[in-house]
């Protein structure tokens, strides 16, 4: 704060005391927490991933690395999702790691804690012990904006893996992917925004911010920014390959009679472009 | 294909689909002005030849001579007939001036030339970053030291979906149809189609099955190749929006429903 802005707070303080104002919904709202219930669905990620592996590999597979973990949500509900599973959480900013200390790894028990690994550090440096299956949910890769240094990130993906390891990952498309737009979805106790601000055709950049808006009219603008290059499929594909992947399968979400998703993938080599899809893109070591 | 059956048949049996075509889609006066311009941009100096790669008629070859005494141009295309009806209609006078080659850009033979140009997305038959790639590496190597690469580009949500345009153009309708966009593979699969006086229909006179390359992926693959420098333009607009014809190189644009730009690479 400035000190012109110390002022102003040490003014207001005084005022307060005859009329203490009572903070907003987003000054008390706490930005991992929305995330985690307006984005993230964990549970349903670990049967995703459960089923793409199954179907692969023919078992259950029990250890897990997340890229850019965040606050390891996912990590977390991986452990305790079996008795015999083990994650690796990845991510570079320690503060977030400590929230997900706090907040999620505090909810395991003893027996769980014991079977996850945080890593502070770069997911282009391959720590941590390998696994069956990596994951780097959220599109989080996007901050990779060259081929050289996605095809980096993903040859040490590839390295972190044991001999017969897959690597999964999602990918979001579409025509309404490639325009400015906001989308609102009502969530608990919130709305979550999303807003796609910029989109270069030229580069394929796009800025997008993830606000929070309250029922009491306050927001909390810009809690997440992502300034992303929006890889295409092919793209993803060639460099996966170029990695040294040995098969790159895309699975598609199956729809229902009304045409809505059904939550269910399955590997596909041709589809009809929509406003917006999601795809899982699957990599064999 | 056009089928003749009856009398409807008879003028779609006479229609000739390479003089509608160059009606509906080309512009080669403008389009050789704007070659030079792009050359002189970057190399202050005025070209005189030019390769057309993928030429079909030969029909901006015949303009890039006519516009400047002296200049000459190589087309190549892979149809004898398209080639030789550009000689008929086209070429006449120009032999001296204009040389055709039938055979695939890959092979890369002729002069080498001051620009080499590939224009109506035709490169988008490459459909693979190897193929494209060697291309691009084969046009490199048909250009002077100081040589000029300039191939058109278009994208745009409204490039990625099932839609079909109409204009009327003269007496007569032209139709783009884009059939498919894949998203898997980014493939895209367009037909032209006439409606002629009288109604009559010449469907799928002009076919294309493609891959929709991206700005940064034609760079990226450009530079790949050798190309030392690239540039991704865009078109000016006027304060109604309108587009003014004059290109320049921007840090940062929106993007539209359906745009097409110029790419230059410089040798």
């Amino acid at each position: 704060m400035t000190a012109r802005g110390l002022d102003v707070a040490k003014k207001q303080k005084k005022k307060s005391k005859t009329k203490q104002p009572k903070p907003t919904m987003a000054e008390r709202a706490d930005k991992h927490e929305l995330y985690q219930g307006s984005v993230q669905v964990p549970e349903a990620d670990v049967e995703i991933f459960e089923n793409i592996f199954m179907k692969l590999r023919g078992r259950r597979p029990l250890t897990m690395r997340e890229d850019f973990c965040g606050t390891a949500f996912l990590s977390c509900t991986w452990v305790a999702s079996h008795p015999k599973r083990r994650a690796v959480g990845v991510d570079l900013d320690r503060p977030t790691l400590d929230w997900g200390e706090a907040h999620n790894v505090a909810k395991l028990t003893p027996a769980q804690r014991k079977r996850l690994e945080l890593v502070e550090g770069n997911v282009l440096d391959g720590l941590g012990t390998k696994c069956e299956l990596t994951c780097a949910l959220n599109f989080s890769y996007s901050v990779f904006k060259t081929r050289e240094l996605l095809r980096k990130y993903f040859v040490s993906v590839r390295e972190c893996l044991t001999d017969d390891g897959v690597f999964l990952t999602e990918l979001y498309g579409g025509t309404e992917a490639i325009v400015a737009l906001e989308e609102e979805r009502k969530c608990k106790g919130f709305v979550y925004v999303w807003e796609q601000a910029k989109y270069n055709p030229i580069t394929h950049e796009t800025l997008c911010y993830i606000h929070y808006r309250f029922k009491d009219g306050s927001k909390l603008e810009r809690a997440f920014t992502y300034d992303w290059r929006l890889w295409t499929i092919p793209e993803l594909r060639e460099l996966l390959e170029e990695a040294g992947f040995s098969k790159v399968e895309v699975w598609w979400e199956n729809v229902d009679e009304a045409g809505e998703g059904n939550g269910e993938y399955t590997p596909t080599e041709s589809e009809e472009n929509q406003e917006s899809w999601l795809v899982y893109v699957v990599a064999q070591r | 294909m056009v089928k003749p059956t009856g009398r409807r048949s008879a003028a779609a049996a006479r229609f000739d689909r390479h003089a509608y075509y160059e009606r509906a889609v080309q512009d080669p006066v403008n389009d050789a002005a704007m070659l030079a311009k792009l050359f002189r941009r970057y190399r202050n100096r005025q070209p005189m030849r030019l390769r057309e790669d993928f030429c079909g008629t030969a029909v901006l070859s015949a303009h890039w001579v006519k516009a400047r005494e002296g200049r000459t141009a190589v087309g190549v295309d892979l149809d004898e007939a398209t080639l030789d009806w550009g000689r008929r209609h086209h070429l006449r006078g120009l032999d001296s001036r204009v040389q055709l080659r039938q055979e695939n850009v890959l092979d890369g033979k002729g002069a080498k030339v001051d620009i080499g140009c590939a224009m109506n997305f035709s490169y988008s038959v490459f459909k693979t970053r190897d193929a494209l790639r060697r291309y691009f590496e084969v046009a490199r190597s048909t250009l002077v030291e100081d040589g000029v690469f300039v191939l058109d580009a278009w994208g745009g949500w409204g490039a990625m979906k099932a839609e079909c345009e109409r204009k009327k153009v003269g007496d007569f309708y032209y139709e783009w149809e884009q059939v498919r966009f894949d998203p898997l593979t980014n493939e895209i699969l367009c037909h032209i189609h006439f409606e002629i006086a009288g109604g009559i229909r010449i469907d799928r006179a002009f076919t294309y099955d493609w891959r929709l390359w991206s700005v940064q992926e034609l760079r990226e693959l450009l530079l790949e190749a050798g190309f030392s420098a690239v540039h991704a333009l865009w078109e000016k607009t006027d304060d109604d929006g309108e587009d003014t014809g004059v290109f320049y190189e921007p840090k940062r644009i929106d993007n539209q429903e359906k745009w097409w730009t110029f790419i230059v690479a410089e040798r």
